[in-house]
């Protein structure tokens, strides 16, 4: 039997409507976000006259972009919004939202890589870091090298050691030559 | 009361006594990496009795010269004490990267500790100590600080955590004992097989003093001592041949007859601790990579015992008695070569380092290249109907042209590197056939030991080769012996109880009082969870996905611990029960269905290995799965499990009811048990489970509120905690969570049926 769609047609000019249109993102109007810290040393937000005491701000694209599309969520893992850009956000507001995520994903550079050692199956790294403060030095182990250090493009590098600490690489070229030839056999 | 002051290292006991706090009063401490802000710091938490105290600096390391980290003195910035008494809500936050531990101080909730992540489990103790002193409990007085993280001996930081394994200072001597300890029933044959090897290695370093020496010397020189017995000459060189040949063929027939059970030996013993494991160990992610790698190690260390270590001893012996050899021929010419030699082996050792580097990145390649192939196989459907066609092409050769790079280097480094060596050994020979040749012209030796010097050089190659890579071989199969003992020497979680309680038979009165539990640090799934089902009875389980509803199934057969409070089976704490006896009276009919390879009445038959054909057809014929397994060819003899005949979903899942039903337990946990089946399905498993029910203590966990209305009670589970108790009208009446669920399936199925009737 042949199914009668006549009845359902839809104008010859008819183009499906656009994604945007059927679903909200539930973006945060920066605007009526007001982010703020709680005396325990909590992030808190105000948004739309409703106060969330404790939120926390998780990156929907940690790598790629790291400070854009900021899923904002209260204490219990609700999604309040997302945020854009944290650009939107006007200075110290930006500063509070950026600590959050810095505490977050602690992720500090390298600066240099001062040795590589391979040995039982690991692959030991000795290296000079810069977070929010000086300069340290530690040695990080790797396991699974092929895993644990990813190429996120041809020039930056990011290392996962056993512990679940990030190290990130973010130009090869800005290391010095030493330290990139020692790293060299370990980047795929 | 007295603290853990002898654990705490100096430096650390310093720091709190700089700042007046009395060491010998320290019950905990931790030694984290952040400041409250996230920045690099040094920060050092201790527990006493009455306060917290923190303290954030820097640690001021005495450089060295070797990796020995030697604190020489600590810096404080900051220091905070709280009283105990002021903290309540103390629980880690898991992060991203970091970690937290919070807590409420009057009432106001506060960030106490910033961390890396790796500090997580250490926090986590902090916390249960804190927990443990407000409870008035012993808090934890046997913990060590940073023993589980830094080597005690050199001070390196461990590669894992909880894996006490130091590459540094791992002793190799002990491993390589315990390692020995596998061949002890094969001694004989053992020591049979380096006998052969090293006699073969005499017969063929003999070899050219008879071929050349002897030869030239004494049967071909005039006045030699045996001038003109060419004949016998020839003997005895085939003869020393012959020998050679013999020994050769002794070694691998000895081998061959000694190989297959050193291996089947080692399997066998991974295989039986791994039996005596918890299933902790297996649901863990470390220790899943470790089984991955149970196979290559075993391999491993066979390799390097069955060809590795013989050819050692045979290699070392023949260079030994080579080089000796040489000397004695001609000091001079031994001189040369023992110049040249070290060079060459660190040439070589250079060599095969970078060589097995780019190896091992040509390998990874070639595996994302395998894996990009299974994917387009496997997801073609996907990739036609979205048009991906090229995409995917230039995926694939994105990766390839990198694995072509690599290739190119690693052939260029085979064809030049190596002959380049070799041009340098052949520079050495030269230098031996230039000196040599003068020195016969000059008559100092003889043409004979001249031929038998050189014949002896060409024969240290082999030795040579194999000495540059062997280390490399040796520290594989270390690593691979040490994960090999972690696994023999991994202790249940679960054990045994060292006084279990005498029971008679099982009764199946199930009590759980302020039940908490958790798979990974700070992710906990039971928060306290309280329970009761009387003998005899049912009670249904609902709640959401995650809400740790098959966690308690897994906590009453013990098959994990609790972490905090007790499950008691007749009043008797699960922990003392003699675990045979408790695992034997509990059936657990889950949602993850295993059958084993074998035929199907073997797979129901796994619960009784003893049961007679009558009690698996009734039990099978209970369970609703006698019909389907007679219209299979083979009927019960029909082989499953991996490579066997394909069953559907619901009828594996009436194999393992029957299965069950076999096994007769006193306390049945149904944990989702029809979720995934039809509705005609379902309905015939629920008649077979409610046969199973009768009189038998049960624990039905489902999604579907339908399958519980026989219950005598029912429990809600929202987030780790029963939130409501009482029989389905109870709970209706209450107008709570359950009633919700309820109101929102069977809004669901009025839809449906509107739907069939419109």
């Amino acid at each position: 039997m042949q199914a009668n769609v006549q009845s359902a047609a839809k104008p010859d000019n008819y183009t499906a409507p656009e994604l945007s249109d059927a679903i909200d993102l539930g973006l945060i109007d920066p605007s009526a976000a007001r982010f703020g810290e709680t005396a325990g040393g909590f992030l808190e937000l105000t948004y739309k006259d409703k106060n969330y005491p404790r939120v926390s701000v998780r990156r929907t694209l940690p790598l790629g972009m790291p400070y854009e599309y900021l899923s904002i969520a209260d204490e219990e893992n609700h999604e309040i919004g997302i945020l854009r850009k944290l650009a939107d956000l006007d200075g110290d507001q930006r500063r509070l939202v950026e600590k959050e995520l810095e505490r977050r994903y602690y992720c500090p550079n390298v600066v240099e890589v001062r040795s590589v050692k391979d040995q039982l199956g690991y692959v030991y790294i000795d290296i000079s870091i810069q977070g929010t403060g000086d300069i340290t030095r530690r040695t990080c182990a790797i396991k699974d090298v092929n895993r644990n250090i990813r190429m996120l493009s041809d020039d930056s590098v990011i290392l996962f050691d056993v512990d679940g600490n990030r190290y990130m690489i973010p130009s090869l070229k800005a290391l010095s030559a030493k330290s990139r030839r020692r790293l060299e056999p370990y980047l795929f | 009361m007295a603290g853990i002051a002898r654990h705490l290292p100096e430096y650390m006991k310093d720091a709190f006594a700089a700042q007046g706090v009395d060491p010998e009063t320290i019950v905990f401490a931790i030694h984290t990496d952040m400041d409250r802000s996230g920045a690099h710091a040094d920060a050092y938490t201790a527990v006493t009795m009455d306060e917290l105290i923190m303290i954030t600096g820097e640690e001021i390391v005495q450089p060295t010269k070797n990796a020995r980290r030697i604190i020489a003195r600590y810096d404080a910035r900051a220091i905070e004490r709280i009283p105990i008494a002021e903290l309540t809500d103390i629980e880690t936050e898991r992060l991203v990267a970091t970690g937290r531990l919070n807590a409420a101080m009057n009432g106001e909730p506060r960030a106490l500790l910033v961390f890396s992540i790796g500090f997580l489990g250490d926090a986590e103790r902090v916390a249960q100590v804190i927990k443990n002193i407000k409870e008035k409990r012993a808090p934890l007085l046997d913990v060590s600080i940073d023993t589980n993280r830094f080597c005690p001996k050199c001070g390196e930081r461990y590669p894992e955590i909880g894996r006490a394994v130091c590459p540094h200072c791992m002793n190799q001597r002990s491993i390589t004992r315990r390692l020995l300890g596998f061949f002890q029933h094969y001694r004989a044959n053992v020591l049979l097989i380096i006998i052969v090897m090293i006699a073969g290695s005499a017969f063929s370093v003999i070899t050219p003093i008879v071929s050349s020496r002897m030869l030239f010397d004494d049967v071909l020189t005039i006045g030699g001592r045996y001038y003109g017995m060419l004949g016998a000459m020839v003997g005895v060189i085939l003869l020393v041949r012959a020998l050679n040949l013999v020994m050769n063929m002794l070694y691998s027939f000895v081998l061959a007859k000694t190989v297959p059970w050193i291996v089947f030996d080692l399997k066998m013993r991974i295989f039986e601790a791994m039996q005596r494991l918890s299933v902790g160990f297996y649901t863990s992610k470390r220790t899943g990579a470790l089984m991955n790698r149970i196979n290559r190690d075993a391999t491993n260390i066979y390799w390097f015992f069955v060809d590795g270590l013989p050819y050692l001893v045979v290699n070392s012996l023949t260079f030994a008695g080579v080089i000796t050899l040489m000397c004695i021929i001609s000091m001079r010419l031994a001189t040369i070569v023992i110049i040249v030699l070290p060079v060459s082996i660190l040439m070589f050792r250079m060599l095969w380092g970078s060589f097995k580097r780019f190896h091992h990145k040509n390998f990874v390649y070639g595996a994302q290249l395998n894996s990009m192939v299974s994917d387009s196989v496997n997801g073609q459907r996907v990739i036609k109907a979205y048009a991906r066609e090229d995409a995917e092409a230039n995926r694939f050769a994105s990766v390839g042209n990198k694995q072509a790079y690599v290739d190119v280097a690693l052939n260029k480094i085979a064809f030049t590197a190596f002959p380049l060596i070799y041009l340098f050994l052949f520079l050495g020979q030269v230098l031996v056939t230039l000196i040599g040749g003068m020195m016969v012209v000059r008559g100092e030796i003889t043409i004979g030991e001249f031929l038998t010097f050189t014949a002896y050089l060409t024969m240290l190659y082999g030795p040579l080769e194999f000495m540059s890579w062997v280390s490399i071989w040796w520290a594989r199969c270390v690593d691979s012996a040490q994960r090999v003992f972690e696994i023999i020497d991994a202790k249940p979680d679960v054990t045994e109880p060292e006084h279990p309680a005498e029971i008679d038979a099982m009764r199946g009165c199930i009590e759980a009082r302020g039940v908490r539990f958790e798979y990974d640090p700070a992710t906990p799934v039971l928060k306290g969870l309280d329970l009761e089902v009387g003998a005899g009875k049912m009670l249904g389980i609902v709640g959401k996905t995650g809400a740790g509803k098959s966690t308690l199934a897994n906590l009453i057969a013990r098959l994990y611990d609790v972490g905090e409070g007790e499950i008691k089976i007749d009043g008797i704490n699960v922990k003392e029960w003699p675990l045979a006896k408790l695992r034997q009276d509990i059936g657990i009919v889950s949602q993850e269905i295993y059958l084993f390879i074998g035929t199907i009445a073997d797979n129901i038959r796994y619960a009784k290995p003893g049961a007679g054909m009558d009690d698996v057809i009734r039990a099978a014929k209970a369970a609703a799965a006698h019909e389907f397994i007679m219209r299979l060819p083979d009927g019960y003899e029909t082989r499953v499990g991996a490579g066997g005949q394909d069953l559907s979903g619901g009828e594996k899942q009436r194999l393992s009811i029957a299965r069950t039903i076999l096994q007769n337990p006193k306390i049945l946990i149904l944990d989702e048990a029809t979720a995934a089946m039809d509705t005609e399905t379902e309905a015939a498993i629920q008649t077979a489970l409610t046969a199973l029910q009768k009189d038998r203590t049960t624990i039905a966990i489902a999604h579907r509120l339908s399958t519980l209305r026989e219950a005598d009670s029912l429990a809600v589970i929202e987030d780790g905690k029963v939130t409501e108790t009482g029989t389905h009208t109870e709970l209706m009446k209450k107008m709570g969570a359950y009633f919700k669920l309820y109101k929102l399936q069977m809004e669901g199925l009025r839809v449906i049926n509107m739907d069939a009737e419109g």
